[in-house]
């Protein structure tokens, strides 16, 4: 769940069109017209990443007239499903995966199951990846990858792709590295216990 | 009592409040008196910095150090990456990594005769933070004019490593060869651990957001850190590493300058020096019974010093951060995400914040890091609107201030702290230098405890803390 206060905006005497605000925007919200960089209100999650990353600092956030709630309930789907998805993605429906927005994994598990098949379309419903737009990006890949689905990567930085597990650690590096302070399977056993956590009336 | 130590001045920031607004801080307070780190613990090391001498004192540090570095893989014309961290820039000022930084510079172009020498200075959640260190100390001028800030959202590179593929920020890398200028100072224990200190930055700072979030949602709380070691031990970055230069810190300043090829070798001296130097007044933080803390220097709240120790490592101070053998602190992300609708922890493994804080003065302290966990958790008073309202337009904070109150002032805000709280025990997070400001009954309780923290630290819980780390406490002078 996010609440949007802040909109993008773009300061056309500054930008020279290098669409580097295109290229890192978690929504998708920014096209290019006539060498300029054109921000769509309605997609602006106000997460500033155009606002901090322009060369020409031609960007500005300033507040919303009218603030709205993005939040996918996870109430309106299949209960079942959406167990399905986190045990499989081995996150527990209730585990905040972005810590900005305390979003929960739930949320995210209903907006895919509600049709949501990319990064950037799970940001637009629920509001991820629209805080520190760093943290977020593996627990969403990861729960796509539980649901079956492969997103399609947009024409820019917005993210490359999906990285290793702890469970994915081989024997041998485990191993290898032992007696260096890794508690690797210590740890699998801590995640899987509170991934099949079951909280009363979650259901 | 000693008067106070005056704090560390507020900075001028997009991420905080203009210093303007900072108009008194909890260190002038009648009832606030200081205690320095070497009173409390006469082992504290001597250091260079602060000194007399200022940062010429780190320049001749560096420059001896790198004395005994090979540069001999870097000819003339050849590209250098000095590679830095927003995080060096928050210590004593910034100064003396910015000397290092400097001075960094201008060994390799005497040594090598390379002049295409450029800093590329990674970031933590403030994506422009370094751009405003390079400005402040004009280290842009230093490197001719090639210095720039790095993001985690800048285009990326894939790198492979021996457990899968990781992404790093494709400017660190667009060299032929690294060096990579960094600081001991622990920081941040609840992620990192004290496991792989020296290296984490491949794993945070110069990586991509999906590397980020690897460390802190993919690995587990004490695997975190070995994407920076997979990155790290890549084909890909061996080949451009040439070597490393450090600020050795203690909690009362710079100690040292270490530089080194072997990144490992010199990792194991921060390993032992940041248990050393830090555990003892990080376990004495944990025998305080109850206090006021106070949030009152330039940093985003998790990141204010005491002592040389973080707001974040208090939070988690009932617990001993450095023991492995404790899955969970009390705060780090994985702990923040295992708390369930209703408030409550998913798991028996989650321990409590530190109970001793009894309420949270933010009387300076910058958005720019995601922070309501910590209004949520500990009862806050945020000094003035202007800090409110800086935190409800930062996308990282939206909802820290449904979680606090706003006092008008720094007096109301003691007020209200010490009537609700009932104590008169008050730490203050304000970078003091040497030490740390407390109240009078405060200074009392630790000058007590501070000695038989001594023992136990020398006795029981480095000999645990280095074994857990692979090294053999015998070895340790």
């Amino acid at each position: 769940m996010r609440v949007v206060t802040m909109l993008a905006q773009v300061d056309e005497q500054k930008c020279n069109g290098c669409s580097t605000c295109k290229k890192i925007c978690p929504t998708l919200a920014i096209e290019i017209v006539n060498k300029k960089s054109v921000v769509d209100g309605d997609k602006c999650r106000g997460c500033g990443n155009c606002n901090q990353r322009c060369p020409e600092g031609a960007v500005i956030m300033v507040k919303r007239e009218e603030p709205f709630t993005v939040y996918v309930d996870p109430q309106t789907v299949s209960r079942e499903k959406i167990e399905e998805i986190c045990q499989k993605a081995r996150i527990n429906p209730e585990q905040i995966i972005c810590y900005c927005t305390t979003t929960r994994a739930e949320e995210v598990a209903a907006a895919i199951i509600k049709g949501a098949d990319s990064p950037e379309q799970i940001s637009l419903q629920t509001g991820i990846r629209t805080g520190c737009k760093v943290e977020c990006i593996q627990p969403i890949l990861r729960l796509l990858e539980a649901a079956g689905v492969t997103p399609k990567r947009p024409d820019g930085y917005q993210w490359y792709g999906r990285t290793p597990t702890v469970w994915e650690i081989s024997d041998a590096v485990k191993e290898k590295y032992s007696q260096r302070g890794f508690y690797f399977d210590e740890d699998i056993k801590l995640l899987d216990e509170v991934a099949k956590i079951e909280r009363k009336g979650a259901k | 009592m000693k008067k106070p130590i005056t704090p560390m001045k507020p900075r001028v920031s997009q991420y905080g409040v203009d210093p303007k607004y900072v108009t008194k801080r909890m260190a002038e307070y009648p009832e606030m008196t200081s205690l320095m780190l070497k009173d409390l613990f006469p082992d504290t090391p001597d250091v260079i910095y602060p000194s007399d001498k200022g940062t010429a004192s780190v320049r001749e540090a560096a420059e001896k150090a790198l004395e005994n570095v090979d540069m001999s893989m870097i000819k003339p014309g050849d590209s250098v990456n000095v590679c830095a961290s927003h995080h060096g820039f928050t210590l004593q000022g910034g100064e003396p990594y910015a000397e290092l930084l400097r001075t960094v510079r201008d060994v390799i172009a005497e040594r090598t005769g390379t002049d295409n020498i450029r800093l590329r200075a990674g970031v933590g959640l403030r994506f422009r933070e370094t751009e405003e260190y390079i400005k402040a100390f004009e280290l842009d001028k230093h490197y001719k004019g090639k210095a720039k800030g790095v993001a985690p959202v800048d285009r990326g590179i894939p790198i492979e490593t021996e457990i899968g593929t990781l992404y790093g920020i494709k400017a660190i890398y667009d060299a032929d060869w690294l060096v990579h200028v960094h600081n001991s100072d622990v920081r941040e224990v609840h992620f990192h651990r004290q496991v792989d200190r020296a290296v984490k930055p491949f794993g945070m700072s110069y990586a991509r957001i999906e590397t980020r979030s690897t460390y802190h949602q993919n690995l587990g709380p004490r695997g975190a850190n070995f994407t920076a070691r997979s990155i790290f031990a890549s084909d890909f970055v061996q080949s451009k590493f040439a070597f490393t230069a450090f600020l050795e810190m203690s909690p009362v300043g710079v100690v040292s300058v270490d530089a080194d090829n072997d990144l490992y070798a010199l990792n194991d001296r921060v390993t032992v020096g940041g248990c050393k130097y830090y555990g003892k007044i990080m376990t004495l933080m944990g025998e305080i019974d109850e206090c006021i803390a106070g949030l009152d220097f330039p940093c985003p709240v998790p990141y204010v010093f005491a002592a040389g120790v973080i707001y974040a490592n208090f939070t988690g101070a009932n617990v001993d951060l450095f023991d492995l053998d404790s899955p969970l602190p009390p705060y780090t992300w994985y702990t923040e995400a295992f708390y369930g609708k209703d408030g409550k922890p998913l798991a028996k493994e989650v321990p409590p914040i530190n109970p001793a804080i009894k309420m949270v003065v933010h009387n300076y302290a910058w958005g720019g890091y995601p922070s309501a966990f910590f209004s949520e958790h500990a009862p806050s008073i945020v000094v003035g609107r202007e800090q409110a309202d800086l935190m409800n337009m930062d996308p990282q904070n939206i909802d820290y201030m449904k979680h606090a109150v706003i006092a008008d002032g720094l007096d109301t805000a003691m007020k209200y702290a010490y009537q609700v709280s009932g104590t008169d025990k008050v730490i203050v997070f304000d970078g003091a230098a040497g030490g740390v400001n407390v109240s009078e009954s405060l200074a009392k309780l630790l000058k007590e405890k501070a000695p038989s923290v001594s023992q136990k630290v020398d006795n029981v819980l480095l000999p645990k803390w280095l074994k857990q780390r692979g090294i053999d406490p015998a070895s340790v002078k």
